[in-house]
C-alpha cells in the first residue's frame, strides 16, 4: 500500500542519485532506506568574539550528516554525527543517536539515547536551522551552546483543546559541564509546553523549563578568551562542556510567528526570547551569587528568498576562582541578513557588536555564513 | 531511577485517563480539498478539518503546537502525499503520539497513492528545483483521478468504521452520481477553451490543463519551487513575442509579482484563483471550487 513512508521517505534516491550513482538501482528499489541528509555550513569572521565557538578566519561550522528512519511500527532511530575541525584535528561527534516510540497509548512518548535537551526555546533545535550565525550568548555561556547528553525521557502530550506537553528527561550529565558525578543520573529536567494559534495568522509557544544539575560544579574557570572554548575533560581538544554550573537552572521562552494568512511561503515574522537564571553555583555562594541571562530576536522573512533579523541579549555571570567568583558581563547584539534562494540553501551576513566586562574579546565582528542542505528534506519544526 | 522522581511520575499517571470520546470517526486532512471531500462522503458520521487553508502553501507548513493537538486526536489523516507535505507531515505524526494515523496504519490516507501521477521526473536533483520525485501531486483537479480517490477513500472509511459500511456506501453513491453529472456539465462548458495556451506560475494546475486540454506553454517559476526571477519572465515573454498566451494562472495565495509583470508588459491578463476549497467566497465545497475556476477561466476576453 504505502510506498513513501514518511519515516523512511525517498528522498535518500536524490543522494544515491548524485553521489553514489552505483548504488541507484538499490536504492530505488528499496524505498525503505533511512532517510539521509548532509549540512555543509561554513563561516567567515573578522574577528575573535567573547564565549564565541568561532575563531576568527575561515572556518567550517556544524557539518552534518544525519540518518533517520521507522524501525518498524514502534520504533523510529535517528543518528546525527558532527564533523568539527578545531585547530587542524577533525573530530567527529555524535550529537544526536537515539530511538524513540513511535504512537504508544495516551500521548506518551519515549525517547532513549543521546538526544538534545528539550529545555529552552532553541535547545532543541539543531543549529543549522538557527536564524543567526551563533546561539544566544546566553546558551553559548550556560548550555555550550547546546545541550546534548545519554538518558533517556518521558513526555506525554495531554489531551488539551490546545497545545499543553509535559516532559522528564534523565541524562548521564558529564556532557553539560564536564564535572563528575557520583550518581549516575546526574541532570534532571522538566519541561511544560503550551502553544496555540490566534486569528488564523498567528501561533505562539510558551515553555518553562527546570534543570536540576546534580554534578559536581565547575571549580576554576578556564581562560575562555583564547579563541577557543572549554577544553574537555575527556582529553578531547574540543567540548561544548557549558563553563558555568549551577545547580537549578530555570528557562522561560516565548515565541510568536506571524505570516499572512499564516502561508509562511511568502513571508514571516518571528519573535522570540529567552530567559535564564542559574543559582546554587557551589559550596561557596551566597544568595546574591547567581548567573543571569536572556535575549530577544526578531526576524522577518520580507519575501520567499530574503530575511533579516535583529537580536539583542544580556548575560551577567559569575567565574569561579575556588572560592570566590569574578563578575562577568557580556551584552551582545546582532544585525542579520540572510538570502535562500531555496529552501536548501541559506546565505548570511551578520554584525556583532559585544560590550561587557570580565572578557578580553569583547569584539565587533561581521560573520559571513552558509548553511546548505543535501538529501532527505528538512522538518519545519516550530 | 530513584524515588525523588515518584511524584512527578504520579503527576504523569493522573493525566492519562482524561481523553475525551469522539462521536464518530475524525478526520485531519492535509489540504481542504481533502476535507471537502472527507465530509461528503462521511456526512454526520465523519467530522472533517483541514490542517491548511486555501491561503497557505503546503509545502511550506510548520509542524505547529495547533496542529500537533489536531493529529493527536484524528482517527483519520487524509493527505495527498507524493511528497507534498514531506517538510512537515513526518514530524508531526512522530509528535502527534497517535498510533491510529501512523503510516500504514488503515487511518493513514494518502491521496496520490490511489492514482497515477503526471510529470513524473526522469532523474529527481535538486538543480532542477524543488521538483516530487513521484510526480506532481496536486491531483485533486482532475476530476476522474478525484473519483478513484473517493472510492478508496470510502472503503477505507468502511475499514475504519465498519459499523457504518451501508451509509458511506449511500453516500458515495450519491456523491459519484452527482459528480459525474458534474463532469459532463463542465466538459460541455469548457470545449472552448480546448487548445488555449496558457502561462503556470507553477506546475500546480497540470491536472486541469490537461483535463481541458489547455496548453501549458511556459512557467512563471523559472524551476519548481524557486519563485520568478526578471531574467527568466524576460526570456519568457521574447520567447513567446508574435504567440502570446491568452492568460496567466496563478493560484490566489502565490506570489501575484511576476504574473502581474508580465501583464503589464505583454497585456496577458492575469487569472487569480482559488487553489482549493475555501479559496474564493463560492468555492465552498469540490462542485463550487469547480465551477468558480471555470467560470473564472471562461471570462478572460
Amino acid at each position: 500500500m504505502t510506498i513513501c513512508k514518511p519515516l523512511s521517505g525517498q528522498n535518500t534516491r536524490w543522494l544515491s542519485g548524485v553521489l553514489l550513482s552505483g548504488w541507484v538501482c538499490c536504492v530505488c528499489a528499496n524505498p525503505f532506506n533511512p532517510d539521509i541528509s548532509l549540512i555543509l555550513d561554513g563561516i567567515y569572521k573578522t574577528e575573535n568574539t567573547a564565549l564565541s565557538e568561532y575563531e576568527s578566519g575561515f572556518g567550517l561550522g556544524h557539518t552534518e550528516l544525519s540518518m533517520r528512519g521507522a524501525v518498524d511500527d514502534q520504533f523510529y532511530g535517528s543518528l546525527s554525527a558532527v564533523l568539527e575541525s578545531h585547530a587542524g584535528a577533525t573530530e567527529v561527534e555524535l550529537e544526536e543517536v537515539y530511538i524513540n516510540t513511535i504512537g504508544l497509548p495516551a500521548g506518551l512518548d519515549i525517547r532513549a539515547g543521546r538526544f538534545l535537551s528539550q529545555i529552552g526555546y532553541l535547545n532543541s533545535h539543531h543549529t543549522h536551522s538557527d536564524l543567526f550565525t551563533e546561539r544566544p550568548a546566553v546558551y553559548r555561556a550556560l548550555l555550550g551552546a547546546h545541550y546534548f547528553d545519554d538518558g533517556v525521557r518521558m513526555n506525554v502530550l495531554l489531551p488539551t483543546p490546545f497545545y499543553w506537553r509535559m516532559g522528564v528527561e534523565a541524562f548521564n550529565g558529564r556532557l553539560l559541564t564536564g564535572g563528575e558525578s557520583t550518581d549516575d543520573i546526574g541532570v534532571y529536567t522538566l519541561n511544560s509546553r503550551w502553544g496555540g494559534d490566534f486569528l488564523g495568522s498567528n501561533s505562539w509557544q510558551l515553555g518553562v523549563s527546570w534543570l536540576k544539575n546534580r554534578l559536581d560544579p565547575v571549580e576554576e574557570a578556564e581562560d575562555h578568551d583564547d579563541g577557543e572554548d572549554g577544553h574537555d575533560h575527556d582529553g578531547h581538544a574540543h567540548s561544548h562542556d557549558a563553563a558555568y554550573s549551577g545547580e537549578n537552572m530555570f528557562i522561560a521562552d516565548a515565541v510568536w510567528k506571524w505570516a499572512p494568512h499564516g502561508n509562511a511561503q511568502l513571508g514571516q515574522l518571528i519573535l522570540a526570547g529567552e530567559y535564564f537564571y542559574v543559582d546554587d553555583l557551589n559550596e561557596y555562594a551566597t544568595d546574591d551569587d547567581f548567573n543571569e541571562g536572556w535575549y530577544a530576536s526578531v526576524v522577518y522573512r520580507f519575501n520567499p528568498r530574503w530575511s533579516a533579523g535583529v537580536r539583542y541579549g544580556n548575560v551577567e555571570l559569575k567565574e569561579v576562582h575556588g572560592d570566590h567568583f569574578h563578575d562577568q558581563q557580556l551584552e551582545e547584539g546582532n544585525v542579520m541578513l540572510a538570502w535562500s534562494p531555496s529552501h536548501f540553501s541559506t546565505v548570511r551576513l551578520q554584525y556583532t557588536n559585544q560590550q561587557g566586562k570580565g572578557f578580553d574579546e569583547l569584539n565587533d565582528a561581521i560573520t559571513l555564513q552558509y548553511v546548505m542542505s543535501l538529501g532527505a528534506h528538512g522538518a519545519h519544526e516550530f | 531511577m530513584n524515588f525523588k522522581a515518584m511524584p512527578v511520575l504520579l503527576f504523569f499517571i493522573s493525566w492519562l485517563g482524561v481523553a475525551p470520546a469522539a462521536a464518530n470517526v475524525e478526520v485531519l486532512a492535509c489540504e481542504p480539498e481533502w476535507a471537502a471531500l472527507a465530509q461528503a462522503l462521511g456526512g454526520d458520521k465523519v467530522k472533517a478539518e483541514s490542517a491548511t487553508t486555501a491561503f497557505q502553501d503546503p509545502h511550506h507548513i510548520e509542524a505547529r503546537p495547533s496542529l500537533i493537538v489536531k493529529a493527536r486526536r484524528a482517527d483519520m489523516l487524509f493527505c495527498t502525499g507524493a511528497e507534498l507535505e514531506v517538510g512537515w507531515l513526518p514530524l508531526l505524526l512522530q509528535k502527534s503520539t497517535n498510533a491510529k494515523i501512523q503510516p500504514d496504519q488503515p487511518g493513514y490516507f494518502l491521496a496520490a497513492e490511489q492514482v497515477d501521477l503526471i510529470e513524473k521526473p526522469v532523474s529527481v536533483d535538486r538543480s532542477q528545483g524543488d521538483v516530487h520525485a513521484d510526480g506532481n501531486p496536486h491531483v485533486h483537479w482532475d476530476p476522474y483521478r478525484l473519483l478513484t480517490i473517493a472510492v478508496a477513500f470510502r472503503d477505507r472509511l468502511q475499514v475504519i468504521d465498519p459499523e457504518n459500511d451501508d451509509y458511506y456506501q449511500r453516500r458515495y453513491e450519491a456523491f459519484a452520481s452527482r459528480w459525474s453529472d458534474a463532469i459532463t456539465g463542465w466538459e460541455a462548458r469548457a470545449a472552448s477553451l480546448q487548445g488555449v495556451k496558457v502561462f503556470v506560475h507553477h506546475k500546480n494546475w497540470s491536472y486541469l490543463l490537461d483535463w481541458l486540454k489547455v496548453e501549458a506553454v511556459g512557467d512563471l517559476e523559472p524551476k519548481p519551487g524557486i519563485p520568478p526571477t526578471g531574467a527568466h519572465l524576460s526570456r519568457l515573454l521574447n520567447t513567446y513575442k508574435h504567440s502570446a498566451p491568452m492568460m496567466t494562472l496563478i493560484a490566489n495565495y502565490q506570489d501575484d509579482k511576476g504574473a502581474l509583470w508580465l501583464r503589464d508588459r505583454a497585456g496577458i491578463p492575469v487569472v487569480s484563483l482559488p487553489f482549493t476549497v475555501g479559496g474564493s467566497e463560492t468555492s465552498t465545497d469540490l462542485f463550487t471550487l469547480y465551477d468558480d475556476v471555470l467560470t473564472q477561466l471562461l471570462a478572460v476576453p
